[in-house]
């Protein structure tokens, strides 16, 4: 309820934002001091170098708006994405930006109205030219990430004001949980070593060679013995022993809510990540969200997105940026 | 360093150095202020940063240096204001010499935005406001190059050349821009306090003392530094005025100097009568600079009132008061840098008018007196010379003739001797105008003409709308007592070397510097919300030339201009719009060039299938070969590649396409049309 409450808010703050908001830099407070200074000094002693300075400094106010903005116009920009983005790191992020038409200098790209924190920059964008800009931002908490537009700002041409612009771009991003360390032991085995219990499907180890069988559609072709294949006229591959291979069924026991939810999702995030890297198989039982047990990079993947999913709405396709 | 970084530096440092350069200018700056910064500017652009390692311990300079400038002030000897700049100056000049980081940068352009604006208080000269838009430009490239190397990623070039294009093009619109603020800014303050003198570099060379010595060196005659700026009214409109401007008078001669008999005639008045005058005075309003050096007032001669002095100072301009005193002389009360004063002379071709009655005794005695130890070849030679000529005109210019023919002009002369003006008409044979003057002024004595020594300034050079003299313009002459007619001058030394004697360059480039400085001075330093009014006024109601100047050849008048620059910005503005609104993608056009190529092959009568799509018939005439497929593939290409694949068509390619289509499906339709009569 608070979540859909903020994200309401978001979209509030994102209709009422103005097209452009201009934040004057620490330089720009010293310079508008020393011009209201200027300015009071010529129209008490009526000294017109006074004036003519005067003169120079709010024009280069001036000037420094009109060229900020023509930075900011005619932008177009696009999300690259992350490969992987954990609550509480930096993950790298890209976006690809480009500009129609002239140059654009200094500009500094992050997302609007999200709890990412962290920036990109490009110094100078060449017109016509897609640039990438990469950013390391940081996520405070997992969970699907609602990414309203992509703010983009610059204090070209002097410094004095950082003016910003918001570019819509509807998108989401799923932050994974929290990589942390396990405290807590996995508990026993759904199943112990596929060696001893001669389990005839568990044979993609790396032991002893147990026979040979024909290539599957989809297997790795690394596992095709090219000899016997040759000779049969057909695709065979070798099935070796995994010998240390065990089975997991990690839990994320229902009624948990905050803090504790957050901290065993952290945990079981943490456990899959080092089963799976010990070559074994975890599976997942979180309520309704529940995986078979697997082994492998693609199921540390789905058993994250789960528990990155946990306490959220359904996701709506697969449209997050990560 | 990067490439970008190191030129940025230098363009910081510079751009430091021209704001300290235009407080420099105003020559008020303490010797050693200049050499401390201009030490911290050259060993920054020579990128030895002296403080980088110890700038908490250094900082502790600039508190030994404030002490030093306020015991300076509290003494006296210190303007505040110049002490505030010198100040700001060394700041910069420690940052300079500190570690470059962004903290650093922005107080070096802090300090050099408090530079020029102390530069504006302290001098009114044009190199100020030159200096003002190079610190301009060079410290918003050094802003902008630190803006993008900021943004660039470590290890990357900082593209300079691609900032500066459009940088210029924003410097230069601000540039535009203060100009156009600087004219339409209604000035709310009436009375200009802006600085009217600054002592600029150098000493002053002229003046006047209360006596003149025979025997020195003519040096002077070879300064071309501006001292006296005038305008007339009546303006003579001649670009060499050639006119006598008078300073003060002496009547007592002792063999070696000249002095005046008498005191002061009037201690303190704001404006003084020295003779009556007339309906024809000529009115002048002079400005003598900080080189003239002396209180003194310069008129042309014959002065007849002068008054509404103005004192020029540092810190702005006062009224003050004047002193007359014998000789003539009249005198500012107060010393300042330099003074504006008005004054009406008699016209030039009149004599004074004074009578000999009306003199006081003491100047009625000196007028004949003669030196005790005067040669007695002296009154011999101009009794010769004169031959009997007793009119006291007539005698002064047949005198003044035979020195002209007989003797040489020359600045360089022996040095003190006994009898001067012996050694002159006798040994030498050469001197300067004083000794012309002196010799022609005693010659007269001598034979019992009254006559005296004026001294002042020979010259007038045109600079715009009026008249300036130099240093070297200094000149002596002789006053001859004409009854009926008073004081007439009458000059002995040669006409080729009254005026100046310095370098022709450096006169013409001085004169350049002074015609430029002067409409500096009368369209920013002197621009005043009258101005104002006058140039609306042009604008609205621009003045209406005599029926009989006016030519057809004319150009326009500026609020002509004007209209037609707006009308041209406007035009400008529409069709760039129009521009735009041409070249903007029309939504849904890829859709409707569809809807326009299913009409055309329904009126062709094509055979379609029931929901048969574009490229389906495409595909399928392909595969019967049919006629028309060559005809639809380029249309179903271009129709896909715009709907999809986000190349819209151009301006005119619907509708060439449809063109080509439409031809292509007419010259289909005869070869079925018979078969259809047929069956």
């Amino acid at each position: 309820m608070t979540r859909r409450l903020e994200q309401r808010w978001a979209r509030l703050r994102a209709w009422l934002r103005p097209p452009r908001s201009l934040k004057v830099t620490r330089v720009g407070r010293t310079y508008l001091v020393v011009t209201f200074g200027v300015g009071l000094g010529a129209l008490n002693t009526g000294n017109n170098l006074l004036y003519l300075l005067l003169g120079m400094l709010l024009s280069m106010v001036v000037v420094s708006g009109v060229l900020s903005e023509r930075c900011l116009r005619d932008l177009t920009v696009r999300r690259v994405g992350t490969d992987a983005a954990f609550a509480g790191e930096p993950f790298a992020f890209r976006w690809a930006v480009s500009r129609g038409r002239g140059h654009a200098f200094a500009l500094t790209l992050s997302e609007a109205d999200t709890p990412l924190s962290g920036e990109g920059g490009v110094g100078y964008l060449r017109a016509g030219a897609e640039h990438v800009v990469r950013a390391n931002l940081t996520a405070p908490r997992r969970g699907p990430v609602a990414l309203t537009g992509v703010r983009v700002t610059t204090t070209w041409p002097l410094g004095l004001f950082a003016k910003t612009r918001v570019l819509p771009l509807p998108g989401s991003l799923l932050v994974y949980p929290r990589r942390g360390y396990a405290c807590r032991d996995p508990g026993e085995a759904v199943r112990g070593p596929v060696g001893d219990a001669g389990n005839p499907r568990r044979n993609d180890g790396t032991g002893d060679v147990t026979g040979l069988r024909e290539l599957a559609e989809g297997e790795d072709a690394r596992r095709v013995h090219w000899l016997k294949s040759a000779s049969l006229g057909r695709l065979l591959r070798v099935e070796r022993e995994r010998e240390e291979r065990r089975t997991w069924v990690l839990t994320v026991e229902p009624g948990l809510e905050g803090a504790p939810l957050e901290h065993r999702i952290e945990e079981v995030a943490a456990l899959a990540h080092r089963l799976l890297e010990e070559g074994h198989d975890v599976g997942l039982e979180a309520g309704a969200r529940g995986l078979r047990p697997a082994g492998g990079a693609a199921q540390e993947r789905l058993i994250l997105r789960a528990l990155a999913w946990l306490g959220f709405e359904d996701p709506q396709g697969d449209e997050e940026a990560a | 360093m990067r490439r970008g970084t190191r030129l940025r530096l230098v363009l910081r440092d510079l751009a430091s150095g021209c704001a300290f350069a235009s407080m420099a200018v105003s020559g008020q700056l303490p010797v050693w202020t200049l050499v401390l910064y201009g030490v911290a500017l050259l060993c920054a652009l020579a990128g030895r940063r002296l403080f980088a390692k110890r700038a908490r311990i250094t900082a502790l300079l600039l508190l030994g240096v404030a002490v030093l400038l306020g015991l300076n002030v509290l003494n006296g000897a210190l303007n505040i204001v110049v002490a505030a700049c010198a100040f700001a100056g060394l700041i910069s000049g420690h940052r300079l010499l500190s570690a470059p980081d962004a903290a650093t940068d922005g107080q070096v352009h802090l300090s050099g935005l408090l530079m020029v604006a102390g530069g504006a208080a302290l001098s009114g000269e044009i190199i100020y406001g030159l200096f003002l838009v190079a610190f301009g430009v060079l410290a918003s490239m050094a802003l902008a190059l630190g803006v993008v190397e900021a943004a660039v990623p470590e290890g990357e070039p900082v593209p300079v050349r691609s900032v500066m294009p459009p940088l210029a093009t924003g410097v230069g619109f601000a540039v535009a821009g203060a100009v156009a603020f600087f004219i339409l800014f209604p000035r709310l303050n009436w009375n200009m306090t802006g600085p009217r003198a600054s002592p600029g570099f150098g000493e002053p060379t002229t003046g006047f003392s209360n006596t003149v010595r025979l025997g020195g060196a003519g040096t002077i005659k070879g300064n071309p530094r501006v001292v006296l700026r005038a305008t007339l009214n009546p303006d003579p409109g001649v670009e060499a005025l050639n006119a006598y401007w008078v300073g003060r008078t002496y009547d007592v001669f002792d063999g070696q100097e000249w002095t005046t008999a008498g005191g002061v005639r009037h201690a303190r008045e704001a404006m003084l009568t020295l003779r009556p005058g007339g309906d024809s005075l000529v009115h002048q309003r002079i400005e003598l600079l900080p080189a003239y050096g002396g209180r003194t007032l310069i008129a042309l001669e014959t002065p007849s009132r002068l008054g509404n002095a103005f004192l020029n100072s540092t810190t702005g301009s006062r009224r003050t008061f004047l002193q007359e005193l014998s000789g003539g002389e009249v005198r500012v009360l107060e010393a300042g840098l330099g003074y504006s004063y008005e004054a009406y002379s008699l016209p030039p071709e009149k004599g004074s008018g004074d009578s000999f009655r009306g003199l006081p005794p003491i100047e009625q005695d000196a007028l004949l007196t003669l030196p005790e130890t005067v040669d007695p070849r002296v009154a011999q030679t101009a009794a010769r010379v004169l031959n009997g000529e007793r009119e006291p005109l007539a005698a002064a210019q047949k005198l003044a003739q035979w020195l002209q023919r007989e003797y040489a002009y020359t600045l360089e002369l022996g040095g003190d001797v006994e009898d001067p003006l012996a050694d002159f008409l006798f040994s030498r044979k050469a001197g300067h105008c004083e000794h012309f003057a002196t010799a022609l002024t005693l010659m007269l004595r001598t034979q019992g003409i009254r006559a005296r020594l004026a001294t002042g300034f020979f010259g007038g050079e045109r600079i715009n709308d009026g008249y300036i003299l130099r240093a070297g313009d200094a000149h002596a002459w002789t006053h001859v007592l004409v009854p009926g007619r008073g004081f007439v001058t009458v000059d002995a030394t040669p006409p080729a070397h009254r005026p100046s004697q310095g370098s022709r360059f450096l006169e013409r480039l001085l004169a350049l510097y002074e015609a430029v400085e002067s409409r500096w001075r009368n369209s920013v330093v002197d621009y005043s919300f009258r101005d104002q009014l006058d140039v609306a006024r042009a604008f609205m109601r621009p003045t209406r030339e005599p029926e009989s100047s006016t030519t057809r050849g004319g150009l326009p008048p500026p609020r002509a201009w004007g209209v037609a620059l707006v009308a041209g910005l406007g035009v400008y503005l529409v069709w760039r719009a129009l521009e735009r609104l041409s070249r903007r993608a029309r939504p849904l056009e890829a859709t409707r060039f569809l809807d326009a190529v299913e009409a055309q092959l329904a009126a062709a009568r094509v055979p379609r299938r029931e929901g048969e799509t574009l490229e389906d018939l495409h595909a399928r005439l392909a595969r019967e070969g049919h006629r028309l497929s060559p005809v639809i593939a380029p249309v179903t290409q271009r129709y896909l590649e715009a709907r999809f694949g986000g190349r819209p068509l151009r301006s005119g390619e619907a509708e060439r396409l449809l063109r080509t289509l439409k031809h292509a499906l007419e010259e289909a339709r005869p070869s079925s049309a018979p078969r259809a009569r047929a069956s």
